[in-house]
């Protein structure tokens, strides 16, 4: 299954590295999105679908912690896993981005297996959720 | 919180960080010359600083002269040194100066007390200028493969 991925990083060398990481670790990718921040993030987020976010925490305008407050306001989009690519290491930080709703952590600097791995287990686990919300949906009005 | 603990993480995280994400073997020189001197062939310089607060407050930095910059951005994106732009090589003295904090920060120890600002550009032989005046205990000047580079940290 390809999978459109949304990559918000203020640094667009960040983003690129991200990118070329994920294509080499052999996930179909569907599309590769991009924002500089949370604000740009939330226009994509209306306009394209999205299966899994990575996003950096420290941003101007809007951060990641604020990127993923904003989504949980929302059904659908609190319904996409959130994976933290950053460099604040912090044990507070982690804790309150996983509790605030972040699926997954990766810490800058990172190896390709790193991402790789992190994304197979929140993709797998994602893919089994999705599966088990098909079977028990039974038909909504539109 | 004592400024060699800092220096000693700050070390570590330059290489871990120079190593990993943009392939360069990072070795530290040892010699006592100026910022001036170690950057002494006229090259351009492009500079970043970074705001911490926490248990102490400060700022670090890094400043690498535009050859240096050419390769680790080169290294860092996958192309060649002749395809990398000046926004690009900007982007990378932020980005690397970003992870080399967080990451140093984060080898401390002391978890959760540091928070790392926004990196900010800042125009090289003014970050050096501006550093003249400090000992050279708080400068670190890296060689990594051919080039030169120099980091510190400035504590309020």
């Amino acid at each position: 299954m390809a999978v459109n991925v949304l990559i918000v990083d203020d640094s667009f060398s960040m983003r690129s590295i991200i990118k070329k990481t994920i294509k080499v670790s052999g996930f179909e990718v569907g599309k590769f999105l991009e924002a500089a921040d949370g604000k740009e993030a939330l226009q994509v987020l209306i306009n394209e679908w999205v299966d899994i976010l990575l996003t950096d925490i420290n941003m101007p305008n809007m951060n990641g912690m604020e990127l993923i407050g904003e989504m949980k306001k929302d059904k659908v989009l609190s319904s996409i896993p959130v994976v933290m690519v950053t460099t604040e290491g912090s044990e507070r930080r982690v804790r309150e981005a996983m509790e605030l709703g972040a699926r997954g952590y990766i810490m800058k600097p990172f190896l390709p297996e790193e991402i790789k791995g992190t994304l197979c287990s929140i993709l797998g686990e994602a893919e089994y959720a999705k599966k088990e919300l098909d079977e028990g949906y039974e038909g909504g009005d539109f | 919180m004592r400024r060699k603990s800092l220096m000693k993480v700050m070390r570590a995280a330059i290489s871990d960080v120079l190593e990993t994400m943009f392939f360069v073997t990072v070795e530290f020189a040892e010699s006592t010359c100026t910022l001036k001197e170690w950057f002494s062939d006229k090259q351009l310089l492009f500079g970043a600083t970074i705001s911490f607060s926490g248990p102490s407050s400060g700022s670090l930095w890094l400043v690498a002269p535009v050859s240096s910059l050419n390769e680790i951005t080169a290294n860092f994106l996958g192309r060649g040194k002749d395809e990398i732009s000046d926004e690009e090589k900007r982007d990378t003295v932020k980005e690397a100066l970003n992870m080399i904090g967080g990451h140093g920060f984060s080898l401390l120890g002391r978890k959760d007390t540091f928070a790392l600002g926004i990196p900010s550009l800042i125009e090289g032989l003014t970050l050096i200028e501006n550093m003249q005046g400090n000992s050279s205990k708080h400068t670190i000047l890296i060689k990594a493969g051919q080039n030169r580079l120099a980091a510190g940290i400035g504590v309020d």
